[in-house]
């Protein structure tokens, strides 16, 4: 009945889960469903939850379960989980994240223009005029991964990554767009950079944004960008 | 205060909860030679210890019971040698080296008390890349650590003859060449179709390896050049990824919490405590078991690392 999802046990403390094989933000939609509802079902049972694009990760203590309960508790969880809509499961918050594009900050911006054959203006138009989803958050500590970027934009990431970006770089790779929480390094285009702090290691949440909440970015101009650096993003509202 | 010659940072037994935020668990690489040097002088397993690639010099302004465990390094007070993996009592002023010998790689200082530093998400843990945990950083020559203040004669009294087990400092001393790894199948090892050449080579750690991951060299694994990018999944410490060039990367204790390369082993939770005291050059080879066996070792490992079992010897170091 539920044999769409592929669940299987590695190492003795992880169940994995892949919920569908490519990546669709239908797909994310349903991983989103699973999270929230294993989070909701089973927190008693496991340790942590871990998103990624397409599926999902489930830590346990093998003295507590194991993996051949945990995998039919998910089957089960899943056969009515997958029948419901997500804001039965976690209600969406809505965030703005403000945006200096180009230039210095956003140094992929010409080759995205050039890859699609647009204006740098039409690209940033494109990119903020859209409403994305909260993917998951993950590689690095408050990266967010967000979709679904318009197919016109959606240019490749880079032949060989960067060593250092900077925090709240806001970056490109195909369908998906990101900001980047902490510097690291990192291979998608980038676009341009928020003031905003994205996460703060000693706030709790360090970071407010969840799977399956909104992101918009909002254009501004370097004046606001200095006006707004350092500000937290659960505390920004435009 | 410290004089470090190689890498040292503060950790703990890791950052567990956060990981749905993308931040690691970090943590000591050899957990075990963590909890072990916590028990020899007394702490609770999960307080914070100062970890070591290369040699370190502490000079302690307090008297305290101190222990050194991971691998097999040499470790003096002042000019006198005393032995690893034995609890020592140092009076205010001594200064403990931590010198390598080539047997292990990775080393521990644990002090009575433990080290009082900035906790981030509920541990002491430093994350390099993030600049979080205790200094945030390595730590440098001149810096000061803070250690509880706990009763260090009523301590001695209790540690004074304690002795971990001899297959502990071995399994972390001496692991063999190459040293087995027992592993499960990853979490695409139905993509990548037939491991037999990963579980049947031997690897070489080589230099391009840290906290984040152990990078291995030998026999590619052939499938994988043709899998490419994959969705990014939630990937852990032990999880043996095969970028498209087929050699083996093995994720550590600051690996990130998603990745996109394919997955084709998962190394049990105690043996990534056996890799980690593997210096470049050193050899692994990979040996498949069964779920079952995989969640049986981790629990008996995760009870280990909760309570260590101390054996009592005849010898003391008092110092």
């Amino acid at each position: 009945m539920s044999s769409d999802l592929r669940v299987v046990g590695s190492g003795g403390y992880v169940v994995h889960v892949d919920v569908c094989e490519d990546f669709s933000m239908e797909c994310v939609g349903r991983a989103h469903k699973l999270y929230y509802a294993i989070l909701r079902e089973l927190s008693g049972l496991v340790d942590e939850v871990v998103l990624g694009t397409t599926s999902l990760a489930v830590y346990y203590d093998p003295r507590r379960v194991k993996a051949s309960e945990l995998v039919a508790s998910i089957r089960r969880v899943w056969s009515w989980a997958r029948e419901v809509d997500l804001g039965e499961l976690h209600r969406p918050r809505r965030f703005t994240v403000p945006v200096l594009y180009g230039g210095e900050h956003g140094p992929d911006l010409s080759f995205v223009a050039r890859w699609a054959g647009l204006s740098e203006e039409e690209v940033i138009r494109i990119h903020s005029s859209r409403a994305y989803t909260c993917i998951t958050l993950g590689f690095t500590p408050g990266f967010i991964y967000l979709g679904e970027v318009d197919p016109r934009i959606a240019a490749p990431r880079l032949e060989t990554p960067r060593v250092r970006i900077p925090r709240g770089s806001v970056g490109i790779a195909g369908r998906m767009t990101g900001v980047y929480g902490l510097e690291s390094p990192g291979g998608w285009r980038l676009i341009g950079r928020t003031p905003l702090v994205m996460f703060d290691p000693r706030r709790s949440p360090p970071i407010p944004i969840a799977p399956g909440d909104e992101v918009v970015f909002k254009p501004i101009d370097p004046e606001e960008f200095s006006r707004l650096s350092g500000v937290f993003v659960g505390e920004y509202s435009s | 205060m410290v004089h470090v010659a190689g890498f040292a940072t503060v950790q703990d037994l890791g950052r567990r909860g956060y990981r749905a935020l993308g931040v690691p668990v970090s943590g000591a690489l050899d957990r075990l030679s963590a909890a072990y040097a916590n028990a020899l002088v007394g702490n609770p397993s999960g307080y914070a210890v100062v970890e070591v690639f290369g040699s370190v010099r502490l000079r302690l302004t307090v008297d305290a019971v101190v222990a050194v465990t991971g691998g097999y390094p040499r470790v003096f007070v002042g000019d006198v040698e005393v032995a690893p993996w034995t609890p020592i009592y140092c009076r205010a002023g001594s200064e403990v080296s931590v010198v390598p010998t080539g047997r292990g790689y990775v080393h521990y200082v644990a002090v009575s008390g433990g080290v009082l530093c900035e906790e981030v998400m509920g541990s002491a843990s430093t994350y390099v890349r993030g600049g979080f945990g205790c200094l945030g950083r390595a730590l440098r020559p001149g810096d000061e650590l803070s250690v509880r203040s706990v009763r260090v004669d009523d301590v001695w009294e209790r540690v004074r003859k304690a002795r971990p087990p001899w297959e502990v400092v071995a399994r972390s001393a001496d692991p063999g060449d190459p040293a087995t790894l027992r592993v499960t199948e990853g979490i695409h090892s139905h993509l990548l179709g037939d491991l037999s050449t990963l579980l049947t080579s031997e690897y070489t750690v080589t230099p391009e390896s840290d906290r984040m991951g152990y990078r291995l060299d030998g026999p590619p694994l052939a499938t994988a050049s043709k899998l490419g990018r994959l969705p990014s999944t939630p990937t852990d410490r032990g999880y043996v990824q095969v970028p498209p060039d087929g050699k083996p990367i093995v994720l550590m204790a600051d690996a990130q919490t998603t990745g996109g390369y394919a997955v084709a082993l998962h190394i049990v939770q105690p043996d990534t405590d056996i890799l980690a005291q593997l210096r470049p050059g050193r050899r692994v080879r990979f040996r498949l078991i069964s779920l079952e066996e995989a969640e049986d070792v981790t629990s008996k490992y995760l009870a280990e690392l909760e309570n260590p079992v101390l054996a009592v010897a005849e010898e003391e170091y008092w110092t």
